[in-house]
């Protein structure tokens, strides 16, 4: 069954909230204009930030997801994910150590740091039992892509 | 996300295409992992040709993190070759490009790690 999608927002329960959120948010940059290279990013920044809701808001407990997404000039775009879950700002979970060898380096951790460097803004607040996390994510790419894929 | 499998002397050359994301990395695994508990002394050498890799998330970075943990531990020794640029970019932000060693091509790689296997490579 299709995600329910109506004026730039999405609503998907967390058991597949990572495919549809991030299928929906690609097809927003697109219509957006953005070049395929930043459809890549922001389609790893909603994989990267609703896969944490998932696991660290709802923790084992099932739940739902909302991405809201607004175009703005530029062209930008607002993504506001909306979560019922336990209070959780991603931004303040601890940052892995990746300056030690492959021995001792987390098998984990790398999805923040790949967000902070992805993004162009980022802001978290809490609000009627919600966590709302907003990110805005301009039209050029941060990563230096293949020019071809541009 | 496929992987296609190729033995060439003591190299396993693994070539991978298409996305590593939330959804393939655990099949990605599960490809790697036979391959993974082969590679169990320092002339066994497992080889993972990422050019036709087309996007990653920290979901696939963790299944190679796994693989290679596993291999070094086993005395073994993964490596990769022929990154895209937006791949090794997403490597240096988790400074996986200090802990995974990689080689611009697959020739440079076998060239590296095991003379005989690039011999078999020929001229490919």
């Amino acid at each position: 069954m299709a995600a329910p999608v109506a004026n730039g927002r999405i609503t998907a329960p967390t058991i597949d909230a990572v495919a549809r959120c991030t299928e929906f948010a690609a097809a927003q940059a697109q219509d957006a204009g953005f070049s395929l290279a930043r459809v890549h990013e922001v389609e790893l920044v909603v994989e990267e930030v609703v896969a944490n809701i998932c696991r660290y808001s709802y923790g084992d407990g099932l739940g739902s997801v909302e991405l809201c997404c607004r175009r703005l000039d530029g062209p930008k775009l607002v993504l506001e994910f909306i979560d019922y879950g336990q209070p959780f700002d991603m931004f303040t979970l601890p940052a892995p150590d990746l300056s030690v060898d492959l021995d001792r380096r987390d098998v984990g951790g790398v999805g923040v740091p790949m967000l902070r460097a992805l993004v162009d803004q980022a802001s978290y607040r809490r609000e009627d039992a919600r966590n709302i996390l907003c990110v805005i994510v301009h039209a050029a790419p941060k990563l230096a892509g293949d020019p071809s894929s541009t | 996300m496929e992987c296609k499998i190729q033995n060439l002397a003591n190299v396993v050359l693994i070539e991978v295409e298409g996305r590593i994301d939330h959804g393939t990395a655990p099949a990605f695994g599960s490809a790697l992992l036979p391959h993974v508990e082969g590679c169990t002394d320092e002339n066994k050498k497992l080889l993972l040709d990422f050019g036709k890799v087309t996007y990653m998330s920290s979901a696939g970075l963790r299944v190679l993190m796994i693989a290679a943990k596993g291999c070094r531990k086993q005395g073994g020794k993964m490596v990769l070759a022929a990154l895209q640029p937006t791949i090794q970019e997403i490597f240096k932000i988790g400074r996986f490009d200090m802990v995974l060693e990689t080689f611009s091509t697959v020739r440079d790689a076998l060239a590296a790690i095991s003379p005989a296997a690039a011999a078999l490579y020929g001229d490919r």
